[in-house]
């Protein structure tokens, strides 16, 4: 032992013993005394502690096509304080991206260790800026919404902002439902702050929001779109709305409106272009409201549709106010009178059954609130009561003045006619679902209130037969099918509250076949021109619909004698 | 002697101790590594799986009503609903079995069928919907 242990390792040892006491003192020091901040600081290098975001909830058609998805893209992020000649970064930065050298550079600038350069751009994009091997340039995955079908059904989907939150439409308005709840992770990272695995792992995992089922059928909407389209380009139209509705359910198969917009590029199109006209919008309706007056007269018994009334040649004197028809009559039936839409006849069958009876009817189809359809920023119109009526209100009411309604409205109100008398509320939404596909919430129909009864509503929907047979509505004729409906040509009011001469709306409000009506169509079109008339810019909109819908649906054509 | 012995099986132990401590160390590093591998295949998994979800994006993109009405216009094809009288025969099924049967004549009997110069290919909806 004597020799293994030489003075010479005998002095090693000692230095080493009091080396390891000093190291000792130290760890003593460490661990009693700056324990606390110095395990902060080292915690606070070495765990992260991550928010998972939810992937959004798809939104599909009734035949669950995809109308709304979302995708992950990266955001490029990048940290000034970093980033190496920054005047030339800025350069080919600028390139890729598409944005202005100058507003680049003024991100390096920026006294902070994180700006964000660009929010989820395309995947081809992403991999140009990786190319350039900029220093001080990162990346984040973030969801971004994606609207497969661009401007179709886009006033009904709506779209979100850039924080992935609903901003319009179902997008908007079921935004609970659609976003999810965000998940966390909980891990341990090394020097180069990749995640140590193995190491304090935990996760709640985000849950991903609940899809959408519309009712809307997206084949329906195309073509209703497109025709709709056609019609508004062709009458130099200010706006359009098209609504295509199951009157037994209730289930709106396609609603569109003009202008429209790029769900994908929101930035290009004015609010104009982002309003859902169908129930934003209210106006008077005009001759097609009449559907509204010959079912309350025939209903109270008042009147009988081969009753005669006399249209006094066109020109009709009451309370000191003269009315016109836009054509001379003399005794029509009143059947006639819808058909070929006197606004004296009607006005004279309305003054049997008084205000107040026509006043309960017209709210019995639902004008003047709203329909609760599942979409947001819908108006319920102006129906003033009798007690504010004038002299000349029960006359210019029943002819669908002094009154206003939306679009989804007229839809409503014809559908209780064609679904025998019931008034029903309409609805977008099927039912909302897990991702397996389990229904969490299903949005019944339901058949609010009786209207009128089965037999005055086969009565008005053989008068409004005749209307197309013959009538006003003519051009919506289709084959095999035997439609019926209301054409509508509606003064719009002047600012100074006078009736314009220039600007109207028109409209064309049906359903086919009549006897058995399947599907209701309610067309209205802003300011066309030159034509104006209901029967000649919305009633062909209606019929091409109808044809195709008829196609769509494989119902063969039928003769029908009577 | 007996020291020697002491400091032989005590460099032993050291050994032994320093060879544990090290293979311990290597599994972890091992362990550590393999769950670095996993990250990085879990991280081109969900890579693949957002570009398959893109792609599929795309894919109704150019599948949907307005983009294929905006080619037909683009194009000046001018598609219109059949009349009345007109007859619309949709080939399905039925050619499969022509193919197949000549198939079956044998070369030397196909050299005596005039067929087709140009074919359409049947039509295979090849798409599938992106997996969630």
């Amino acid at each position: 032992m004597q020799k293994l242990i030489t003075p010479r390792i005998r002095k090693v040892l000692y230095c080493l013993l009091v080396l390891f006491t000093l190291l000792a003192v130290r760890l003593l020091f460490v661990q009693l005394g700056a324990a606390r901040p110095l395990s902060k600081l080292a915690s606070d290098q070495y765990k992260t502690f991550e928010c998972l975001l939810p992937r959004r909830g798809i939104i599909y058609d009734r035949n669950l096509k995809e109308l709304a998805g979302s995708v992950n893209l990266n955001s490029v992020f990048l940290d000034p304080l970093i980033v190496e000649d920054k005047d030339s970064a800025a350069g080919r930065l600028s390139e890729v991206l598409d944005i202005d050298k100058d507003k680049i550079a003024g991100m390096f600038c920026e006294d902070k260790r994180f700006v964000w350069l660009a929010r989820k751009v395309e995947p081809e994009t992403e991999r140009a800026i990786r190319r350039l091997h900029i220093k001080g340039i990162g990346f984040v995955k973030e969801p971004k919404r994606v609207y497969p079908n661009k401007e179709l059904a886009s006033h009904i989907t709506g779209f979100v902002g850039l924080d992935d939150s609903g901003l319009e439409g179902i997008e908007l308005k079921y935004d609970k439902f659609l976003k999810g709840s965000p998940g966390w992770i909980y891990t341990i990272r090394d020097a180069k702050r990749r995640e140590v695995p193995g190491y304090e792992y935990r996760e709640i995992p985000p849950a991903d929001g609940n899809d959408i089922v519309l009712t809307i059928d997206s084949v329906i909407q195309a073509f209703a779109e497109r025709e709709l389209d056609a019609a508004f380009k062709k009458y130099n139209a200010k706006g359009g709305s098209i609504v295509v509705m199951d009157p037994h359910t209730g289930d709106i198969l396609a609603l569109a409106n003009r202008p429209t917009y790029d769900l994908n590029d929101i930035s290009g199109y004015s609010i104009d272009a982002r309003r859902n006209r169908a129930i934003c919008d209210f106006f008077e309706p005009g001759s097609s409201f009449k559907m509204v007056t010959a079912s309350a007269v025939l209903e109270e018994a008042a009147v009988k549709p081969e009753d005669e009334f006399f249209c006094e040649n066109g020109e009709f004197k009451w309370e000191g106010h003269t009315y016109h028809d836009h054509k001379p009559y003399g005794w029509l039936p009143f059947k006639d009178v819808i058909k070929y839409s006197s606004n004296i006849g009607t006005m004279k069958s309305a003054l049997k059954i008084g205000d107040k009876r026509l006043y309960r009817y017209i709210k019995r189809f639902g004008f003047g609130k709203k329909t609760g359809i599942d979409l947001p920023g819908e108006v319920g119109g102006i129906v003033r009561p009798p007690s504010k009526w004038s002299k000349l209100s029960l006359c210019s009411i029943s002819m669908g003045q002094e009154l206003t309604v939306n679009v989804v409205q007229l839809a409503c109100a014809i559908s209780s006619l064609a679904n025998g008398g019931y008034y029903i509320r309409p609805r977008v939404i099927d039912r909302i679902q897990d991702k397996a596909g389990n229904a969490l919430e299903r949005f019944e129909s339901k058949r609010q209130h009786r209207v009128v009864s089965e037999e005055t509503a086969l009565e008005v929907r053989k008068i409004l037969r005749g209307v197309v047979d013959g009538g006003t509505g003519k051009s919506a004729e289709v084959e095999g099918y035997f439609p019926a409906g209301k054409t509508g040509t509606a003064q719009k009011v002047e600012e100074n509250g006078t009736y314009s001469r220039s600007k109207f709306m028109a409209s064309f409000i049906g359903f086919l076949p009549f006897d058995e009506p399947r599907f209701v169509i309610a067309i209205v079109m802003d300011e066309p021109r030159p034509q104006h008339y209901g029967g000649t810019v919305c009633a062909p909109v209606f019929k091409k619909v109808a044809d195709q819908l008829m196609r769509y649906y494989k119902l063969p054509p039928r003769s029908y004698k009577n | 002697m007996k020291d020697a012995i002491r400091i032989d099986k005590l460099l032993a132990c050291i050994v032994i101790l320093t060879f544990v401590a090290l293979s311990y160390v290597n599994q972890q590093a091992l362990v550590y590594q393999m769950g670095l591998k996993v990250k990085e295949n879990y991280q081109i998994y969900s890579k693949l799986v957002d570009r398959n979800r893109i792609l599929g994006y795309n894919v109704l993109n150019l599948k949907s009503p307005v983009s294929l009405e905006a080619r037909l216009l683009a194009k000046k094809v001018e598609l219109n609903m059949p009349r009345k009288w007109q007859v619309v025969k949709l080939e399905s099924s039925p050619r499969k079995f022509v193919q197949k049967d000549l198939g079956k004549k044998g070369l030397f009997a196909s050299l005596f069928v005039i067929g087709r110069e140009a074919e359409a290919s049947p039509n295979v909806n090849s798409f599938a919907p992106v997996s969630r």
